[in-house]
């Protein structure tokens, strides 16, 4: 497991059984800040309490490990237990704050005595009835989510995964090799939690998305079915397309005839990818290196974001070696380990807890990108383009877009003034801030929606200062960076300010927008190596140039 | 088999290989506490197969009463 968590996370284990055994396993071997419970049973009061031990400790995360069986007191029966059920969640709801992320386990209905349950639907219904509460708590909670212990005690057996003499000897439920699951799984949670900075996924075609080679002979002995091999690498597409819905990126980079490529994604019957999943793709005869940096400069991403996948163990040297930003696992020697390779792949490098509109998308987007590439090259003149997409700025409600906000503060590199990242809490403290106001826009043209893509945040003190302002790089260099300013600078004079103030803090990679607001006019005031503050007499604002339409939600 | 038993012992709880003898008394034993113990007891049973009844597990003193009861 690779882990790349920004900052210390602080975590509590709760649960009515016994996890010191899991608290103990995360501290001593993954090194973790955990927060360990005294006893067991009191995970509601110590939620509610503000003055208990746990609120105290303030943790970044909470897992609760809640074992079922025990809180309806292993009385098997529906009624009762939906509600003492209803109960539970009732308090639960009512603890969850904002800036905390809660991990809540799913239904798995377990004691040494469910095994009579069998043969009836009992233990089914009472699944069930955990199972409707979360969903129902899910939908109003974007802070919890779902921890997948049933998967886990499922893969592991019940035999595997409980050990009756440990429950009896220290109301311990689980066996070591169940506790290690869990700890992997915990550990796992949190890597997601911290979002991970991987974006697009480069293919490799023969050998690595199907077996054999393309153009050799028709399209169908191209490895590539529902059997054997040809449905290992099936499987492989499958995972692979899943991660596509999920906002993975994907490109090809690919030593084939254009053609021979094209013909297998539009016609094979069995490939589950096709030509529209991929967001660009080099299928050519040119060095791969120089083909994977044409597609970083296409897409507009840093090589950092790259994941290449490629069978042949010479291509991945030279790209490791030549892009060394670029992410090159080595693909699995045996077809049949593809499949959970991907899965794998998927988690260690992509996957996000939170997943927004946007993050579906992104294939789309990128390919509505390139249409809009296309247009500027056939009218020469850019304020021609810039009126032909018709560029709608809508401000959009940062209350109901807090995921988005928080990923547009911490991933955007390029188009980012000051790089200031915000935690959870930070982000809620945020928007109840009322010395402050976040602008938050969506940007559309005729080829589409390219979904929320810029942010600002304005603090009204002694002066206006544009504490942050950052854009998505997708609509960079369309003059939307104008009419933003222009909208800041409203609205601080609709305050009575008669100045206000930006500030450009340098970074590795912010350098696109170092002239910014000298370019808008704003006086440098000061300059560090850290800090370069501008200001800007409101009265004397030049005229924004931008060609869009501003609108307001 | 025996020495097996103490170098999961030791490497469960972390202890350095050689560091525990059979005569120790389970209670002196860093880090042995009744957490680690019910931890031990499930490890000899995935690890090695050795299964110790809950009464007898509970009852153990020393490494060497645990050995006895493990049958080695």
């Amino acid at each position: 497991m690779i882990c790349k968590m920004d900052r210390k996370n602080k975590v509590a284990i709760l649960s009515n059984i016994n996890t010191d055994p899991l608290v103990r396993l995360l501290s001593k071997e993954e090194g973790l800040d955990v927060y360990a419970p005294e006893g067991y049973g009191g995970e509601l009061g110590a939620l509610l309490n503000p003055s208990s031990a746990l609120n105290a400790y303030a943790p970044d995360a909470v897992f609760l490990l809640m074992d079922q069986a025990q809180l309806i007191s292993q009385e098997y029966d529906v009624s009762t237990a939906k509600e003492k059920i209803a109960q539970w969640f009732q308090a639960f709801s009512s603890a969850i704050k904002p800036g905390v992320s809660y991990f809540l386990s799913d239904a798995y209905l377990y004691a040494p005595d469910t095994g009579m349950l069998s043969g009836t639907p009992v233990r089914q219904q009472l699944e069930n009835l955990w199972q409707e509460e979360f969903e129902h708590l899910l939908k109003k909670h974007p802070n919890l989510y779902l921890f997948p212990y049933g998967d886990i005690i499922r893969r592991l057996g019940e035999e595997r995964a409980f050990s009756p003499k440990m429950w009896y000897m220290g109301k311990i439920l689980h066996s070591n090799d169940c506790l290690k699951a869990l700890k992997e799984e915990v550990v796992k949670c949190l890597h997601l939690l911290s979002g991970i900075p991987k974006k697009v996924l480069l293919l490799d075609l023969d050998n690595t998305l199907w077996k054999g080679l393309a153009g050799e002979h028709n399209i169908t002995p191209v490895g590539l079915g529902d059997d054997g091999v040809g449905a290992a690498y099936k499987n492989f597409q499958r995972v692979i397309k899943y991660m596509q819905t999920n906002g993975v990126i994907l490109g090809i980079v690919s030593k084939n005839n254009e053609e021979d490529a094209f013909e297998i994604l539009a016609n094979h019957p069995h490939m589950i990818l096709r030509k529209q999943d991929f967001a660009a793709y080099r299928i050519n005869w040119e060095q791969k290196d120089t083909n994977i940096k044409e597609i970083a400069k296409e897409l507009n991403l840093g090589l950092d974001s790259f994941v290449f996948l490629d069978d042949s163990a010479a291509e991945r040297m030279l790209i490791r070696e030549a892009l060394p930003f670029v992410t090159v696992p080595d693909l699995p020697e045996r077809p049949e380990d593809l499949a959970s390779f991907a899965v794998k792949l998927y988690f260690d490098y992509f996957a996000s807890v939170n997943l927004t509109e946007e993050d579906k998308n992104k294939t789309k987007l990128y390919l509505a990108n390139k249409q809009r590439e296309e247009l500027k090259g056939e009218v020469t003149d850019y304020q021609t383009y810039l009126r032909k997409l018709d560029i709608r700025l809508i401000r959009e409600n940062p209350l109901e877009n807090r995921e988005r906000l928080g990923q547009l503060m911490n991933k955007t590199n390029q188009f980012n003034l000051t790089t200031k990242r915000y935690d959870e809490k930070e982000l809620a403290e945020l928007m109840e801030d009322k010395g402050r106001e976040i602008f938050l826009y969506r940007v559309t043209d005729i080829f589409g929606d390219n979904g929320i893509v810029g942010a600002a945040i304005l603090h009204y003190g002694e002066t206006a200062d544009i504490e942050e302002f950052t854009l998505s790089c997708r609509v960079m260099g369309r003059q939307i960076e104008n009419a933003i300013v222009q909208d800041l600078e409203e609205a601080a004079g609709n305050r009575g300010y008669d100045k206000i103030r930006g500030f450009y803090h340098p970074s590795e990679k912010n350098l696109p927008v170092k002239n910014l607001y000298p370019s808008l006019g704003y006086i440098q005031i000061s300059d560090t190596d850290k800090e370069a503050v501008y200001e800007l007499k409101l009265g004397e604002a030049p005229k924004r140039e931008y060609v869009l339409k501003r609108e307001t939600k | 088999m025996r020495e097996k038993i103490i170098a999961l012992i030791e490497n469960q709880l972390g202890l350095e290989a050689g560091s525990i003898k059979e005569t120790d008394l389970i209670e002196d034993i860093r880090g042995w506490d009744s957490l680690a113990h019910v931890l031990i007891i499930g490890e000899l049973e995935s690890q090695l197969g050795i299964s110790i009844p809950l009464e007898e597990a509970i009852e153990i003193v020393t490494v060497e009463d645990l050995l006895a009861k493990a049958g080695v």
